[in-house]
């Protein structure tokens, strides 16, 4: 429920609050009902910038559009990020945040696996931004680069589209060796190239991210 | 509150979706395919999607289409590439159908309503609704912004964005993210005086329920997948 | 569930003894800027509200009334955390006890409209609190449609409350929180921008409840909607309880003592006529057309938008974004030097129309004039400014005088000269090098305004500058205006304020809903 401060003297409430304790325990380590709808405000955020990403991506990159996808999304997602983890400050706020993506990118038709992405990394970004208390700026920035690869869950699908086409070609009776020779390098080195983007682009993003946070919501007291 | 006597109820649709999915790791045969995509575009005709279903028909046709007309043997790569692609977005399609289907056939709270019902901890739940319930507002702050940018003259015209992309994200970003905050807050007082924090059961004034048609469907969905598995179709 | 019968019963009031609070910098509380008072918010109140009384609390801006309300729908001191000290029982219930205690004790109606209802749509709204309660889904059925028939407000079911106006989501937050027939309803400033349409609308539903035996607290500043409802005005101020009146003795104060309160006024009839006398007057000398100077006039203009239009901004305020607007608007001249109050109830087109002499739309048919020559909305764009209702999607910069050099050449000493003149002008001085948004409303507002004065814009145009303001604030935006009149602007203030605009306006024009417009 709400932040319960149990310093409060509230000399009335002292012999009747604590009977009336069917409500939820308001320990300050779990998330709060105000917690949650923090979340899904952020997580909006964050997903129409996902959106972005994609419509960014697909115009740079037509046809392989999504392959940069999570690096060009962790490029202008830092702020939100920053502010989410330092605004609700528990473990769980990013685990919720990325499992409530993964479950809109699922509904809305992308690869189950996508899911799954979006849950481990940010368990693990969670945990390494808990570590650093949600304050130490080296530990969200680590936290947010482990995040930013919960994406590649949409983009798993294109190491399916080679063997997809390989075997539509057997399928029509062709000997296929040559097109997996050909394809095989690009492949390799294209999730080289995207994954390694992913980093520096997080770093880049969240670098920014915990500026914007310091000049404008450090500043104007909102965290 | 009646719902049409052909509307699939939402579990059904979750049930459609992982099917679709199913399709990604096993490389069924192309008629196979071509009969899934036919089956999980006709729900949307009940639905009165029928324009949804026609583009995404015709876009999967063409697909098919494109993946089979590039000759294999071909020595050119970029053909290839070409055929790559058709046969990869193919490939999603029926995912992409599916969620399309129900994306845009569910109501909110058969959503949040399905997901209670299949045990969804409040914890998901609760930002569900409120991603839901804070997207128009998202947009509707975009374009405050933008018209309070054109008025200063920040980042003006079509280039600006290109030019100073993280200047231009910066001013958008700060306000849009500054209201959130706040909305957060007065939404977390609107809900809590509303009882949401409450514990026990939250219970739903829509129904869903499933029903012969539901089954129906998962099961007409279903034979051909497990066919062509099996190796029959 | 129990039912109405039980729940009104005689535990139904508010028993406040020697309560003292202020608010702690705990996490929850509130994190918005305006409200962080350094004293106590409520100071040894002690008030007592009978079941079925109807209670208005009055008082300045930060007086402590809607502290009052959120301690008496127990948000205070769960929610917003703080030091409380006294006792307090909301029929029956202690504060301190969990927010959930209070749902179905308490309905609880907020000032924006825009933010208090938690769904997407209006039926899920008016059925949430009945969900969190469990109760079956046939009973929240026979509430839905009991409470509708109730306050009549059929329209609004089924509808994306999006697409509600300002007014329907105001009815609409009244009706949601009466789903659990409260014997309490607790409303903080719910009027606080609506049209006299919608204000009437509000006022009905309150009798409604009021005659149900409903108990109704209401925080409010403006009271001439609520004269007749009140049984008794408590007034407020820096959070002690200074004045407690029946409803006769206070209808009876004179209007400067209501105006020492800082409240507004009990009876608009004085200003109204003020506001029909310069309307006219707006009539006669467009009629004469003798006046010169710097002006802007328009000539048979159309205004509206559609979906296929290219423009910037289609949504206008509690507009439905579905379906095109357009209308006709009678010929305008605004003129330098002067404050024009454009007035008119919602739905009349008044955002579309400083949308359109902003540049932000471009205008369907007809011209817009500027010193006689007709201009293009890039150009109106480049020589107006529109401080929008929501000040705050208008700061970008990261402090005060970072907002005023935006975009401008900081090592211009020319330029810094202006800056600084201008902050020592508009009162920003000291605040020079704080963060815009920690600023209060009103400060913000002064830095959006010396933003645009900076760039030099000579056509200033406020959106509701006065919504949710107590006498004292009301008269500064006064002030301001009277400040960009003397700079020689072109000001115009949309409004439906009408002690602004008779007090503090020259002209005035009422856009009517007239004939010629239509909604296609």
């Amino acid at each position: 429920m709400t932040q319960q401060d149990n310093a409060t003297t509230t000399t009335t409430s002292s012999e009747n609050a604590a009977k009336t304790k069917a409500a939820t325990v308001a320990r300050s380590g779990r998330l709060s009902v105000p917690d949650l709808i923090t979340i899904g405000v952020f997580t909006a955020l964050y997903f129409v910038l996902v959106a972005v990403a994609t419509l960014i991506s697909t115009v740079a990159f037509v046809g392989f559009a999504s392959i940069f996808l999570p690096a060009i999304a962790a490029l202008i997602s830092g702020c939100v990020y920053m502010l989410l983890a330092t605004k609700v400050g528990k473990f769980g706020a990013i685990t919720v945040m990325g499992a409530v993506i993964g479950l809109f990118l699922f509904v809305s038709g992308h690869f189950v696996l996508s899911f799954i992405a979006s849950i481990v990394f940010p368990v693990i970004a969670d945990l390494i931004a808990r570590a650093g208390a949600y304050r130490n700026r080296a530990g969200l920035l680590a936290s947010y680069v482990v995040f930013s690869y919960g994406l590649t869950g949409p983009i798993l699908p294109l190491w399916f589209m080679k063997d997809a086409y390989v075997a539509s070609l057997q399928a029509r009776g062709k000997d296929a060796a040559y097109i997996d020779g050909v394809f095989s390098h690009i492949n390799t080195g294209t999730f080289v190239i995207s994954m390694a983007a992913i980093a520096v682009c997080a770093l880049a993003g969240g670098w920014f991210g915990q500026r914007v946070l310091r000049r404008h919501f450090v500043k104007a007291g909102i965290v | 509150m009646t719902a049409h006597p052909l509307a699939l109820d939402p579990r059904t649709k979750l049930f459609l979706l992982l099917l679709a999915n199913l399709l990604l790791f096993f490389h069924v045969h192309t008629h196979t395919e071509i009969m899934l995509v036919t089956l999980t575009l006709l729900p949307m005709l009940p639905a009165g999607r029928w324009r949804m279903a026609l583009r995404l028909g015709a876009t999967y046709a063409a697909l098919v289409a494109v993946s089979c007309l590039v000759p294999a043997d071909s020595p050119n790569p970029w053909l290839h590439l070409v055929a790559l692609l058709a046969v990869g977005l193919r490939m999603m399609m029926p995912c992409l159908i599916t969620g399309a289907y129900a994306f845009s056939t569910t109501k909110t709270s058969e959503f949040v309503c399905a997901m209670r019902r299949m045990r969804m901890p409040e914890t998901i739940v609760i930002p569900c609704m409120v991603v839901i319930r804070f997207f128009p507002t998202i947009v509707q702050d975009y374009r405050q912004i933008r018209a309070a940018m054109a008025l200063r003259g920040v980042a003006e015209g079509r280039f600006a964005l290109v030019r100073h992309p993280m200047q231009s994200l910066e001013y958008v970003l700060v306000p849009l993210m500054m209201n959130a905050a706040n909305v957060a807050q007065d939404l977390s007082v609107a809900a809590l005086t509303k009882g949401l924090g409450r514990p026990g059961t939250h219970t739903s004034l829509t129904v869903i329920r499933m029903r012969p048609v539901d089954w129906l469907a998962m099961i007409v969905c279903a034979t051909p997948l497990a066919l062509d598995i099996l190796g029959v179709l | 569930m129990s039912h109405v019968t039980i729940e009104t019963d005689t535990t139904a009031s508010i028993i406040t003894e020697h309560v003292t609070f202020h608010y702690g910098s705990a996490a929850g509380a509130s994190s918005s800027s305006s409200e962080r008072p350094t004293r106590d918010a409520l100071n040894d109140v002690s008030l007592r509200v009978s079941p079925g009384e109807c209670v208005v609390l009055c008082g300045r801006s930060g007086c402590g009334k809607t502290s009052y309300t959120r301690l008496a729908n127990g948000l205070i001191p769960t929610f917003f955390a703080g030091e409380l000290t006294g006792a307090h029982h909301t029929a029956g219930i202690p504060a301190g006890s969990p927010v959930d205690a209070f749902t179905p004790i308490v309905g609880s109606v907020f000032q924006n409209p825009k933010t208090q209802y938690f769904n997407a749509d209006t039926t899920s709204e008016l059925a949430f609190p009945c969900e969190n309660m469990g109760m079956p889904a046939d009973e929240i059925r026979r509430r839905l449609a009991e409470t509708v028939r109730r306050f009549g407000i059929e329209p609004l079911l089924n509808r994306s409350v999006f697409r509600l106006s300002g007014g329907q989501k105001q009815r609409l937050a009244v009706a949601a929180a009466t789903m659990l027939h409260p014997p309490i309803m607790v409303l903080d400033e719910p009027t606080g921008n609506l049209d006299a349409r919608s204000i009437d609308e509000l006022h009905g539903m309150i009798a409604r409840l009021k005659e149900s035996g409903t108990t109704v607290v209401i925080a409010e500043h403006r009271l001439a909607w609520c004269r007749d409802l009140a049984d008794r005005f408590v007034v407020f101020e820096h959070g002690r309880v200074i004045g407690d009146y029946t409803a006769r003795d206070f209808l009876v104060l004179s209007p400067e003592t209501i105006m020492s309160m800082g409240l507004r006024a009990l009876d608009m009839r004085p200003y109204r006529a003020v506001v029909e006398a310069k309307r006219h007057d707006v009539t006669v000398r467009n009629a004469a057309d003798d006046e010169t100077g710097p002006m802007l006039r328009t000539r048979m203009l159309r205004i509206g938008y559609g979906r296929r239009r290219g423009m910037i901004d289609p949504i206008g305020r509690g507009r439905p974004k579905r379906g095109e607007f357009l209308r006709d608007v009678p010929d305008l001249t605004l003129r330098a030097g002067r404050i024009t109050a454009l007035m008119g109830a919602n739905g009349t087109g008044k955002s579309t129309l400083v949308r359109t002499l902003c540049g932000l739309l471009r205008p369907i048919g007809g011209a817009i004039l500027w010193d006689g020559k007709p201009v293009r909305a890039a150009a109106l764009t480049r020589r107006a400014f529109l401080v929008m209702q929501d000040v705050n999607y208008q700061l970008f910069a990261d402090s005060v005088r970072e907002e005023l050099m935006l975009g401008l050449d900081e090592n211009d000493s020319e330029i810094r000269r202006r800056c600084d003149r201008l902050l020592r002008d508009l009162d920003l001085e000291t605040l020079a090098d704080r963060h815009p948004m920690s600023l209060s409303g009103g400060e913000k507002q002064r830095t959006a305004i010396a933003s645009a004065l900076m760039c030099g814009k000579e056509l200033i145009v406020l959106d509701e500058p006065t919504s949710g303001l107590d006498r004292f604030h009301m008269r500064q935006v006064g002030l301001l205006l009277q400040r960009l009149k003397r700079a020689g602007r072109i000001v115009v203030v949309v409004t439906h304020d009408e002690e602004l605009a008779a007090d503090w306006c020259d002209d005035v024009i009422d856009l009517d809903p007239v004939e010629t417009s239509s909604s296609i």
